[in-house]
């Protein structure tokens, strides 16, 4: 028996340790630890309420639009204060834009090179690529031109001796199946999409003011100034460069990112096979198309035990299947206290052991549905999607079973999603259908904008006596929840729920383990040295835990020195 | 692409680090002080990206010149300042990687490269910091490093033969993160703006624009 422990295993913003037990070529017990103190929430403890959103939207570097928009979203929620349309299409176009850009670069930056191995790039013939992916797909990036000129790069990489941050892949690992002329063609998508992830972040950058942090949101709708008339404000013509970059973006999205994802699980059938773990899915709907939150475009619910049948739909954000269902237990995290509380009375006390598997052994709590641990992500929000018949989730779903099955001959059912392969595929469906969206909620605000409303803030009122709130948000890692306790405009307690939290859990009071450590279970692994397998299935996850001190090393030549007194 | 978002800016001013996790907020706070005491052309953006990881290679896109101020792990006394080419100190940084410590650069600028968009200068403006204990503010040794940084960015930028020019009187740095007594002690001609909820203000749209 081989005993592995991979730390980091993020390939941004690490602290993230997973353990391993492996015997005859697989997986027999795991544990994953978030090795970094975060303590977030007690920054918040004593703050304005209108200004939480400000300092939740560094709790993490990659993530910092979802915390700004839960936190108003829970504030909100707490004054029951309903926001104005165009506030929430403007909210709802940043969050599209910037899930795009986060499931892109999941997909070709944080994890294709699991996938793909660029060192065979230089055997391919980009003519053969060429026509493999014309008959794949309709994007106009695929040409034998474009496709030769990455390889002469990659040529080029390789013979200088620079591979960069490309040397530390798993290059000839024996779990790289796909031939050179599909690892061109992914790699040619890769470099590309760093053109499409930028016009993501301009979509962003144009309503919210700035990317990374937003500066837009305020608690009662958003700061954007709506003017026809006006250069400096939201008018027709920022209308229409917001159109034009989502025009732009969305052909990547749906003909380069969905074929591609169709084409690796094609490519790795087996994958569909490995990794199902933890079985009960949550999401939560998102993307309202009123002020007052009462209809949405992605739907929620909860699935127990891969049983589709099974899903009970959340209908929105004051629905008590979500509030009164959740609690955290501390028994195996680094936190004091015993028993799961529910996050409105959560404390995060720390109590530091050091790793005991058998104890203590992450900074990250335990969360619980019902007492069941529970699977967030884009596979949630499809599952529960498809299972409750939602059309536009059927419709991309439905598009990537049929592309599966009839071009590559491998036949795929909802259930294989329940998967590594799966949680790949469920991001590349979703994306599809966030493209859709996006121009939906532009014509939405376009045409709210030219009835003539220009109102995008409703002041909010704070009573002196506590109240509570809840700010959800189904975001790109999956359900991201804010619980508040506001007493007379201040904070007297936030506790965020944030999607690695549900996924990343550790084991609870009753020894259950979490998404990442069930769905280790059972996985192969050829080369205890180098376990390529075990960071398939926990990337699928698109891990990020919070972000850290990241300190650049200096252990080079400096140009200069300068000792302040 | 919009003809609005045809030309990158040439020189990038990005401050990085968590400015809630102490003095890892080092290039945060150095890059808002710059602003507000030196005045730049439009070919010049200052940045406070926080900690974007690989998000970082959107604003290093097709720059001729960045300045990146962060928190810098090196074996010198908290506080001192250390300014480095981005080639002096890369090989370190793939290395980097293990511990999980990082910000992103090296695969940005990998990446970039790739594309034939990789920054033609890169320096790198460091601290070393005393303490990146959350929830405890800066120091006042990086405090004071980053007063002085300030002045050394300037000087890269004149090199560079961008326009960079002392402003009459200095804005007022917006450092809403922190405590004004973490600050004033030890920075006498600095004076905080204190950031409250009624008083928040948008960015101009023209440089966010730019930026992309």
């Amino acid at each position: 028996m081989a005993r592995i422990s991979i730390d980091p295993i993020t390939r941004i913003e690490g602290h993230l340790r997973i353990d391993v037990e492996v015997d005859g070529g697989s997986v027999q017990k795991a544990w994953a630890s978030c090795t970094m103190w975060r303590g977030i929430e007690n920054i918040l403890k004593g703050r304005d309420a209108r200004e939480g959103w400000v300092f939740a939207q560094r709790f993490c570097g990659v993530c910092t639009t979802v915390h700004a928009m839960a936190s108003v979203r829970a504030v909100e929620d707490a004054l029951e204060l309903e926001i104005p349309p165009s506030a929430q299409y403007i909210r709802n176009l940043i969050l599209i834009a910037h899930a795009l850009h986060d499931h892109i670069v999941h997909f070709y930056h944080l994890s294709a090179l699991d996938w793909v191995d660029i060192t065979t790039i230089p055997k391919a013939n980009p003519v053969r690529a060429a026509a493999l992916a014309d008959g794949l797909s309709s994007w106009t990036g695929n040409s034998h031109r474009e496709l030769e000129a990455v390889q002469g790069k990659v040529k080029g990489l390789i013979a200088s001796g620079q591979l960069g941050i490309f040397a530390r892949g798993y290059w000839g690992h024996p779990a790289m199946h796909l031939d050179p002329e599909m690892n061109l063609i992914l790699f040619a998508h890769y470099l590309q999409a760093l053109e499409f992830q930028r016009k993501a972040c301009q979509v962003v950058g144009i309503l919210g003011g700035k990317t990374p942090h937003i500066q837009n949101l305020a608690v009662g709708g958003v700061m954007n100034a709506i003017n026809l008339n006006s250069l400096a404000t939201m008018n027709m013509d920022r209308l229409g460069t917001l159109q034009s970059l989502l025009q732009d973006l969305i052909p990547f999205t749906q003909q380069a990112y969905f074929v591609d994802a169709c084409l690796l699980a094609a490519s790795y059938p087996d994958w569909l096979r490995y990794g199902r773990g933890v079985a009960n899915y949550l999401a939560v709907p998102d993307l309202p198309v009123d002020g007052k939150a009462t209809q949405f475009d992605l739907p929620g619910g909860v699935i127990s035990d891969g049983d589709f049948n099974s899903v009970r739909p959340i209908r929105n954000w004051k629905d008590d299947t979500i509030r009164g269902a959740v609690a955290e237990d501390v028994t195996h995290a680094w936190y004091q206290g015993a028993g799961p509380l529910p996050p409105w009375k959560g404390k995060t006390d720390s109590d530091y052991t050091d790793f005991r598997e058998d104890g203590k052994y992450s900074w990250v709590k335990a969360p619980r549905y019902d007492g069941m641990p529970m699977q967030v992500g884009p596979l949630s929000n499809v599952l529960v999607g498809y299972a409750s018949g939602h059309a536009l989730t059927r419709k991309w779903a439905d598009a990537a079973f049929h592309r599966i099955s009839s071009v590559h001959g491998y036949p795929v059912k909802v259930d294989d999603l329940q998967s590594t392969m799966g949680r790949y595929l469920a991001r590349a469906i979703r994306a599809a259908m966030l493209s859709d969206l996006a121009l939906r909620h532009w014509h939405l605000l376009s045409e709210n904008i030219l009835k003539g409303d220009d109102t995008t803030y409703n002041p909010p009122q704070f009573p002196q006596h506590e109240v509570v709130g809840l700010g959800l948000h189904e975001a790109p890692r999956g359900t991201l929840s804010h619980w508040v306790v506001i007493d007379n405009g201040t904070f007297s307690n936030y506790q965020a729920v944030v999607p690695t939290t549900w996924n990343a859990s550790p084991r609870d009071e009753k020894g259950v383990p979490g998404p990442y450590e069930n769905s280790l279970l059972g996985n192969p692994v050829a080369d205890p040295d180098q376990p390529l397998e075990v960071l398939r299935t926990v990337h699928s996850f698109d891990p990020c835990m919070a972000c850290a001190c990241h300190m650049l090393a200096a252990t080079g030549q400096e140009i200069a020195q300068v000792k302040v007194l | 692409m919009n003809a609005e978002f045809a030309t990158a800016p040439r020189v990038s001013v990005i401050g990085l680090g968590n400015i809630l996790l102490g003095d890892d907020g080092f290039g945060p706070c150095a890059v808002e002080m710059f602003r507000c005491k030196y005045e730049c052309g439009p070919d010049v953006e200052i940045l406070d990206l926080g900690t974007p990881g690989v998000d970082l290679a959107p604003y290093l896109y097709g720059r001729g010149l960045v300045v990146l101020l962060d928190a810098l792990d090196a074996a010198h006394t908290p506080g001192t300042l250390c300014i480095c080419r981005w080639n002096a100190i890369a090989p370190s940084q793939v290395k980097l990687r293990l511990t999980g410590h990082d910000p992103g650069v090296a695969e940005a600028l990998t990446q970039l490269y790739m594309l034939d968009q990789a920054p033609h200068e890169l320096v790198v403006i460091g601290a070393v910091p005393k303490s990146c204990e959350f929830n405890k503010g800066i120091s006042s040794e990086v405090f004071r490093t980053a007063c002085i940084a300030v002045d050394h960015i300037a000087g890269l930028l004149l090199d560079y033969g961008v326009r960079c020019v002392r402003r009459s009187a200095s804005l007022r740095p917006n450092l809403w993160w922190l405590d004004d007594s973490a600050t004033s002690a030890c920075c006498t001609d600095i004076v905080l703006a204190r950031h409250t909820a009624t008083r928040r203000t948008m960015p101009s749209s023209e440089s966010v624009e730019n930026s992309l």
